[in-house]
């Protein structure tokens, strides 16, 4: 299964029926676009607990190269078909300044595009890391 | 905790399919085969711990709206 992704996200209400990677009770959100008209970034915020938040982006944008397989047992938990239209999210840890933000992609957010269900994947650590700066320290 | 002895090529069988197997004991590593149905994630627990850290700095960071037109106004670094 693999993720053609749109880069603005469209506000809808998202379920991660297995909650976050430690927050198993964070389940119900709302994904909400985030900044300017053309901004890539999202709010997803918690239905459940109102001072629960996180900074998402579509990681494609940032991150040409970023096309991880959707591991099994996220296949098996949202029940992806070969069909099923899905989109990738990264959560970003928000810098100070926030040019030195960063994404998550060890553990990006699958979400099934038709019924709003998503899981938090887990990658493979020797190939992704949690804290993959937006920007390149390089790049000026 | 449950503590069981087993030696290499010997098995723990868990419901749901799960089957652990010690493969190899070198030193202080101990090489374990893990079969277990596709809908089973199987994780080093320390994976989950950096995720979890990770999620919560992200959760803890969330930005005042000041920064919300900052942040929105960032875009890939081109070349």
């Amino acid at each position: 299964v693999t993720a053609p992704q749109p880069t603005r996200l469209a506000p809808r209400e998202l379920e991660l029926p297995a909650g976050l990677v430690g927050l198993p009770d964070a389940v119900r959100f709302r994904l909400e676009s985030w900044g300017d008209d053309d901004s890539p970034f999202g709010l997803l915020q918690s239905l459940d607990d109102p001072d629960l938040a996180f900074v998402v982006v579509a990681p494609e944008l940032f991150f040409p190269d970023y096309a991880p397989e959707v591991p099994d047992d996220v296949v098996a938990a949202l029940e992806l078909q070969e069909a099923t239209d899905i989109a990738l999210l990264a959560i970003v840890t928000v810098g100070d300044p926030v040019e030195r933000s960063t994404a998550n992609l060890l553990g990006p957010l699958v979400v099934d595009l038709a019924t709003g269900r998503a899981a938090q994947a887990v990658l493979s650590p020797e190939e992704h890391e949690p804290r993959v700066p937006l920007l390149a320290a390089s790049g000026g | 905790v449950l503590v069981l002895t087993r030696r290499t090529n010997e098995s723990i069988v868990i419901e749901g399919g799960i089957t652990v197997t010690v493969l190899e004991v070198k030193g202080d590593q101990v090489r374990l085969g893990i079969r277990a149905p596709r809908s089973v994630a199987v994780h080093r627990e320390e994976v989950l711990a950096e995720l979890t850290k990770a999620n919560r700095d992200a959760a803890a960071a969330s930005p005042a709206p000041e920064v919300r037109e900052a942040l929105g106004a960032l875009r890939p670094r081109s070349g």
